[in-house]
């Protein structure tokens, strides 16, 4: 079911979606909260009874709102994230709260404190995350679209783990006010569709200045549903060389510069585009750095004291105390002390200002190449999704890892709209494409997204369970 | 990294660590440091920080009139414990 599907049906989607979410969730354990009660208030919006699932970070008045941490399994914003109030002005209905990684630090969906999320290609293989919760009521037919939040690759990554189109924006192009921080200079609000045609719709609806987000931009909003047709000669493909030299799935790099050559073939100009590679090799801890540091500061808030789960205490600071110490995860406190080393005073020059720097060099560096491009292209990940048994056991210091599975930061250091759709199976698994565009430019984004999907035909895929 | 500096950078973000996540974040360290040591091969001299996406402005100043007012019964809803209006803490003189 895609969006247009769903508006067709009218009040009978939503029914439909909700006896899904039922059925499903048991095997895909992909909702943290169902809502039963939510109604279309605008039959006439863009989104007109479009069941939508809602990732667990966005505040949402009334309905328990998590971010799958023990730390806010009471909490129940007292207040609308302005996504959540726009999608409701065009109609959409809430089904679920979905979901993620613990405070969105995560890019596997196992450290959600309601347990891993299942992909439903496999149910032994993760989603990805930290928006896999989303990602998974997508790609299941349970909802035609769904909010995410990406701060890494947090709806892209997942995406191509679960064949559908996952869209992150230009920096500031949605609002994030009522949404969980994880690390504010890089987080971005984006979302799940099953189709080119159904993201660009999206985007309508959920752009836009918000004074309530001082980050959020001005930029005039476009009809992008209406601005998709292209032709390939006019369209400029970027290929990250670095990216596709790391792969060691020679089949991943065989679906990959097959299309390339089609894409080709069809009249699209394409160049290969080299980074210098100690550049990309140091994105992955350039981000790291940054987005621990960030968080540490961005939770400090949850203290047990104003709001969330609390433990007794003889004073304050040990109520405090006990609270982080029990409602944050193993994971979340390791994530935490890499924050707080990097920030301390004897280390923040050597580390997190000079990950800040790197940073600047990066983007320097990337805008230069994007300049003679339309989009950045390459694959979203050189692997299918992994098995949820062996997701940890990762070797963090290959180029594969630092490279092919790290790139898409790229898009978060510089605030440009970025967006990954399927490119192929491979046993019977989604493999994805990633595209990048400049600050802004989501037509030719979308443009040129439109145009690999028309090439490989893999849009609206269902995998229902 | 020493086990006592482990524990220092916990203490100030409040919270405690178990043998087990010490344990742990020790490997994770070894990791980490090679990474870092990344970030020396990129020359950096005479650049600049970078602190957000776009150096756009984006603030401003508007009148000051309230505006979004969470009322005081909405701002304790969550609250553990309250009491006459305020949150409740363990007392300070016993």
């Amino acid at each position: 079911m895609n969006i247009s599907e769903a508006k067709k049906l009218k009040e009978e989607a939503v029914i439909k979606s909700r006896m899904m979410a039922k059925k499903s969730n048991e095997k895909l354990n992909a909702i943290v909260t169902l809502i039963e009660d939510d109604k279309c208030e605008n039959p006439n919006g863009k989104l007109a009874n479009v069941p939508i699932a809602v990732k667990d970070n966005f505040s949402t008045s009334n309905i328990r709102t998590t971010a799958c941490s023990n730390i806010l399994n009471n909490y129940i914003a007292p207040y609308d994230a302005t996504a959540i109030k726009k999608i409701k002005e065009a109609g959409a209905v809430m089904i679920a709260k979905s979901s993620m990684d613990e405070l969105a630090m995560g890019g596997s969906n196992l450290t959600a404190n309601i347990g891993p999320c299942h992909n439903p290609y496999d149910l032994k293989r993760i989603s990805g995350g930290s928006s896999g919760g989303s990602a998974v009521l997508v790609a299941s037919g349970v909802t035609p679209l769904a909010l995410g939040t990406d701060t890494g690759d947090s709806i892209r990554k997942p995406a191509a783990f679960c064949g559908v189109v996952g869209t992150k924006p230009s920096y500031g192009r949605i609002s994030r006010y009522g949404v969980i921080p994880y690390a504010s200079s890089l987080d971005h609000v984006g979302y799940f569709t099953t189709n080119v045609q159904d993201a660009a719709l999206a985007l309508e609806v959920l752009a836009g200045r918000d004074d309530l987000d001082m980050t959020s931009s001005y930029e005039e909003v476009l009809e992008y549903s209406k601005l998709l047709d292209y032709e390939y000669k006019d369209l400029t493909f970027g290929v990250i060389d670095n990216v596709v030299d790391v792969l060691s799935d020679l089949e991943v790099k065989e679906t990959f510069l097959k299309l390339i050559a089609e894409l080709e073939e069809k009249g699209a100009k394409i160049k290969h585009i080299h980074f210098d590679n100690d550049l990309m090799k140091a994105l992955f801890p350039t981000y790291f750095i940054i987005a621990n540091a960030e968080a540490t500061a961005n939770h400090s808030n949850l203290d047990g004291v104003r709001f969330g789960v609390s433990k007794e205490g003889e004073s304050m600071e040990e109520v405090m105390i006990n609270s982080r110490t029990e409602g944050f995860s193993s994971f979340i406190k390791k994530r935490f002390v890499v924050g707080s080393y990097s920030l301390f005073e004897k280390n923040q020059e050597r580390v997190f200002k000079k990950a800040q720097k790197v940073r600047r060099v990066v983007c320097e560096s990337v805008l230069k190449e994007l300049s003679k491009v339309d989009v950045l292209i390459a694959p979203a990940s050189g692997k299918v999704a992994p098995y949820i048994q062996n997701e940890e056991k990762q070797d963090e210091l290959t180029d594969e890892y630092l490279i092919a599975e790290n790139h898409m930061v790229i898009a978060n250091f510089a605030g440009l709209p970025s967006i990954t759709l399927p490119m192929g199976f491979k046993d019977g698994l989604p493999l994805g494409v990633n595209l990048t565009a400049k600050a802004f430019d989501e037509v030719g984004m979308f443009k040129c997204a439109k145009a690999f999907e028309d090439l490989t035909g893999l849009k609206d895929l269902v995998k229902e369970v | 990294m020493e086990k006592s500096k482990l524990e220092e950078y916990a203490n100030h973000l409040m919270f405690r660590l178990s043998d087990e996540e010490l344990a742990s974040l020790e490997d994770d360290f070894v990791t980490l440091s090679a990474q870092i040591a990344l970030l020396d091969k990129i020359d950096t001299s005479d650049v600049e920080a970078m602190v957000y996406p776009f150096d756009v402005k984006t603030t401003y100043l508007r009148d000051d009139e309230p505006d979004h007012v969470l009322s005081q019964e909405k701002a304790l809803a969550n609250a553990p414990k309250q009491r006459q209006g305020h949150f409740v803490l363990p007392r300070v003189v016993k």
